[in-house]
């Protein structure tokens, strides 16, 4: 358990709040019309998978959570989870579908992502920064048109999820999304 | 226009400034100002209109406006404050802050009306009725209401420790009586207000208004409201201080905050000191993030989406 301040707030980070684990999933800063500074911030419940907001008094101290992260492969869902392999130990843990959330859009099977612990339990996925997937599906229905770039089309990935794609994404092509976001970045 | 007709005098004041006024919960942006032998002078972005339209309102201007850029150091990572902004700030001689609420109705109507919106605001899925009466609140009632807070208690600092600890907010020694019943505000009262109807929350603690007159009838509480719509406070409006002994006392104090908490210091503005001793005429003013307004008829989430250039895209991270 290590004691951080609202200063060292990051997206992403493991807290206590409320004596539960939380994760921080979004922070601001606010003045209150002439007043000191607070910071708002969107907390989600490891247990429930619950999201609320709390206001902070900036300078607060909080419990941060440390967490540990292991190599795991993905292997299948299963119940209200899903599988995952160390790559070292090969022990297996299921990881509640709600400390995944929508990152399971981007996952594929036996592709290795890194799974967080805190005091062996897990807590959640860090999202890699972008994620390489094939473009399954591409329907060449988008309207063209003299549009000055920026016009989109949806495209499927071979994860099943559908992305806002350019129009010169083609099927086969591999291409990179931020996960944090669900878009587009680049081809791969 | 809305001030055009209601004659109102529109009024140019300067952004850069030689001495702010003295607020220990603004940061100011400083910047040097040279002359033609590169002697160098301490010089401030301001951060509100305010000084200057006082000091027109002594020398017998009536009622005014200006519209313009402030700017507020350190105003960051947040959807709906970016540290230059665009203010709107009025003032009505000889008419209290009552009847300033009878102007930010008409004015959020008269803007509604010109947009052709009607009297309905939809803002991020929820409508807004904004013809009249707004719902008018007392900082008391609002606390009582929606935080199960007795304000009347909760004054005294022994008493506001313990209920907020009993809220399970964390209450330290250095905490002080502000900062407890803003972190009451902001999680427990704040949330309700503007939700279905924009709402006009009245009659603040004297410690949240350093420069407003004390109310005659509850020395307790302080000539101020703001206005909330969809969620945003949109306004902050004040029966203003016009003794100058008070005034000057209040300067004084904030600048030993400043020094203690660290932030620029700088000389405040005497020459408005003085102004005020010639004599301020009565009167209420407001400011009006106007950013936020065209957030309001615009529909966007944050601040940033309605400039072209927000502060983020001009710094290299």
């Amino acid at each position: 358990m290590a004691t951080i301040s609202t200063g060292d707030f990051k997206k992403g980070i493991f807290v206590t709040f409320k004596n539960e684990p939380h994760q921080i999933m979004e922070f601001q800063h606010v003045n209150p019309g002439k007043g000191s500074a607070f910071v708002r911030t969107r907390l989600k419940s490891l247990k429930t998978g619950k999201v609320q907001e709390f206001t902070y008094k900036s300078g607060e101290s909080i419990e941060e959570l440390p967490v540990e992260t292991h190599e795991m492969q993905y292997l299948y869902p299963e119940g209200e989870g899903y599988v995952f392999m160390d790559n070292r130990t090969y022990d297996q843990v299921t990881v509640p579908k709600l400390l995944i959330g929508d990152f399971v859009r981007f996952m594929k099977e036996n592709d290795t992502y890194q799974i967080l612990t805190h005091e062996e339990e897990a807590v959640g996925v860090r999202l890699p920064k972008k994620v390489r997937l094939l473009v399954t599906e591409a329907n060449e229905g988008g309207a063209r048109g003299n549009t000055v770039g920026g016009a989109l089309k949806v495209v499927t990935l071979e994860t099943g999820a559908e992305v806002n794609v350019p129009l010169f994404i083609k099927q086969g092509e591999m291409i990179a999304i931020d996960p944090e976001t669900g878009t587009y970045v680049e081809r791969a | 226009m809305f001030f055009h007709n209601k004659k109102f005098h529109e009024i140019e004041t300067p952004i850069l400034i030689g001495y702010p006024p003295a607020e220990s919960y603004l940061d100011v942006f400083q910047t040097t100002l040279l002359d033609r032998r590169h002697k160098k002078t301490s010089a401030y972005l301001s951060t509100s209109p305010e000084l200057a339209l006082k000091k027109l309102l002594v020398a017998g201007i009536g009622n005014c406006y200006s519209i313009t850029k402030s700017f507020r150091n350190g105003e960051t990572d947040s959807k709906t404050h970016t540290p230059e902004f665009t203010i709107l700030e009025w003032y009505r001689v000889n008419k209290t802050y009552v009847d300033l609420m009878d102007d930010c109705e008409q004015l959020i109507r008269f803007i509604a009306a010109s947009l052709k919106k009607g009297s309905t605001l939809t803002y991020q899925g929820t409508s807004f009725d904004l013809s009249a009466p707004w719902i008018r609140i007392s900082v008391i009632e609002a606390f009582s209401t929606y935080a199960q807070v007795d304000l009347n208690t909760f004054f005294d600092m022994d008493t506001a420790r313990k209920i907020a600890t009993k809220k399970g907010y964390t209450v330290t020694a250095s905490n002080t009586w502000e900062e407890l019943y803003n972190q009451i505000f902001l999680n427990e009262v704040e949330p309700h207000l503007g939700v279905t109807k924009p709402t006009i929350m009245y009659d603040f603690p004297s410690a949240m208004g350093a420069l407003c007159r004390k109310k005659i009838s509850d020395p307790r509480l302080v000539e101020r409201f703001e206005f909330y719509i969809g969620g945003l406070e949109v306004g902050d409006c004040y029966g203003e201080l016009t003794d100058w002994k008070e005034q000057k006392a209040r300067f004084d104090q904030e600048l030993v905050e400043i020094q203690r908490i660290g932030k620029t210091l700088y000389e405040y503005d005497h020459d408005f000191i003085e102004a005020l001793k010639e004599g301020m005429p009565e009167a209420s003013g407001i400011a009006v993030g106007l950013d936020r307004l065209i957030m309001l008829f615009t529909n966007t989430k944050t601040i940033q989406e309605t400039q072209l250039f927000p502060y983020e895209d001009l710094f290299d991270k």
